[in-house]
């Protein structure tokens, strides 16, 4: 197929996929709190409402980057589409989408001339405590596999089995991440609703709809890296069980869970982070990991 | 990929033709239903049945369609047809599963 095709694909199944699921992750929470919730479809129809709002710019903005930012928003992410179910390519280009991410968040707020905004900006580099289990992460999976490259790695899982078995620490802290990124996570601290929608609060029609379009492909995105990095090589059914399956427990642990104040966050995710690490070393020294 | 965009596409299209049809048939504040809807419990097992085991795009994507409409009802609406067809669906692939073994 036409490489161009191909990536269009992708990021349409990305987007719908995405937006379902966060719907459904919606769902589940509601139905922990015993709500009756919006329906499924509710994040997908928000989405695309907002594509055709009006768009207001606030006279405080940094109008260049307060709507470029948007755009480079949506671009990486679409990025990380190519790079992972596109093309199978590094896992380092993905950890470089992540930590770009974290600096758009970090801009978006700052560029909005909001203090909401600039508040979550401050809590953004903060959060970027997330990225080193991420990238502790990454490295155990480097050390098992002996490569960076996606493709290598479904190979060598299907060779010697899913690597969740040999480094299910690894695995957790993979996992950690992705609860961070979960909508209403604890851990989400850069849109506490003290700041109302934190760096997003500013940014109104079209420009709102093109974040909810990265988020819903930020969250294909993590679920079918975590997935292909750790469970192996999974068929389209695979997946979909796998990322329904990880929607509904975020679903369960964010609706069961108070967010946490940023230094608590902070703590928690390095502690985990550390535990993790430490006990993924000492399994590998001690030889229970081939 | 092409036949996984179609059927994701079919399925949110049959969501949102589901929750408008809902809106416009029950208009009332949220309501826990009781009742099983048998027409709807008929499209949701027809959906899903040819969703899952038709094999063929055209068939597959009207499944997901009939199978999106009916789960896509407002809140309280179509859960249990959902939850039946998705079972019947599930139950047939698998039996197909076993009968190519």
């Amino acid at each position: 197929m036409n490489l161009m095709a191909n990536i269009l694909i992708n990021v349409i199944i990305a987007f719908l996929a995405g937006s379902l699921l966060l719907g459904l992750h919606r769902k589940v929470m509601a139905r922990v709190q015993k709500r009756p919730g919006p329906p499924i479809v509710q994040h997908l129809i928000h989405s695309l409402k907002f594509f055709f709002k009006e768009t207001a710019i606030p006279k405080t903005v940094s109008r260049v980057f307060y709507i470029g930012i948007v755009f480079i928003l949506a671009l990486i992410w679409i990025v990380g589409v190519i790079v992972g179910p596109v093309a199978h390519d590094s896992l380092l280009i993905l950890f470089g989408v992540y930590a770009v991410y974290k600096i758009v968040e970090h801009n978006s707020g700052s560029s909005s001339g909001s203090p909401y905004g600039k508040l979550s900006c401050v809590r953004a580099v903060l959060s970027a405590a997330t990225e080193l289990p991420l990238f502790a992460s990454i490295v155990f999976v480097y050390l098992i596999t002996g490569t960076m490259n996606i493709g290598e790695i479904i190979a060598y899982q299907s060779a010697h089995g899913p690597l969740i078995f040999s480094i299910p620490l690894a695995a957790l802290m993979f996992f950690m991440l992705i609860i961070t990124k979960s909508p209403y996570s604890p851990f989400a601290i850069t849109k506490d609703k003290a700041l109302i929608s934190g760096f997003e609060t500013e940014h109104f029609g079209f420009l709102r709809g093109f974040m909810l379009f990265s988020e819903s492909i930020a969250w294909y995105v993590m679920l079918w890296v975590f997935l292909t990095i750790f469970f192996g090589p999974l068929s389209a059914v695979g997946y979909l069980i796998g990322m329904v399956a990880i929607s509904f427990i975020t679903g369960f642990i964010n609706a069961a869970t108070p967010l946490l104040s940023p230094n608590h966050s902070v703590m928690t995710q390095i502690t985990i982070g550390a535990i993790c690490f430490f006990g993924t070393v000492l399994m590998i020294f001690t030889g229970v990991v081939a | 990929m092409l036949d996984y965009m179609i059927y994701i596409l079919t399925f949110a299209v049959g969501s949102i033709l589901g929750l408008l049809y809902s809106y416009k048939q029950h208009g009332e504040p949220f309501v826990a239903v009781t009742k099983f809807n048998i027409p709807f419990t008929v499209i949701s097992i027809i959906g899903w049945v040819l969703g899952f085991n038709s094999g063929n795009i055209i068939l597959s994507a009207i499944g997901f369609l009939l199978a999106g409409f009916v789960m896509g009802e407002r809140p309280g609406y179509g859960r249990k047809e959902t939850a039946v067809g998705l079972i019947v669906g599930i139950i047939v692939y698998i039996l197909l599963m076993c009968r190519l073994m």
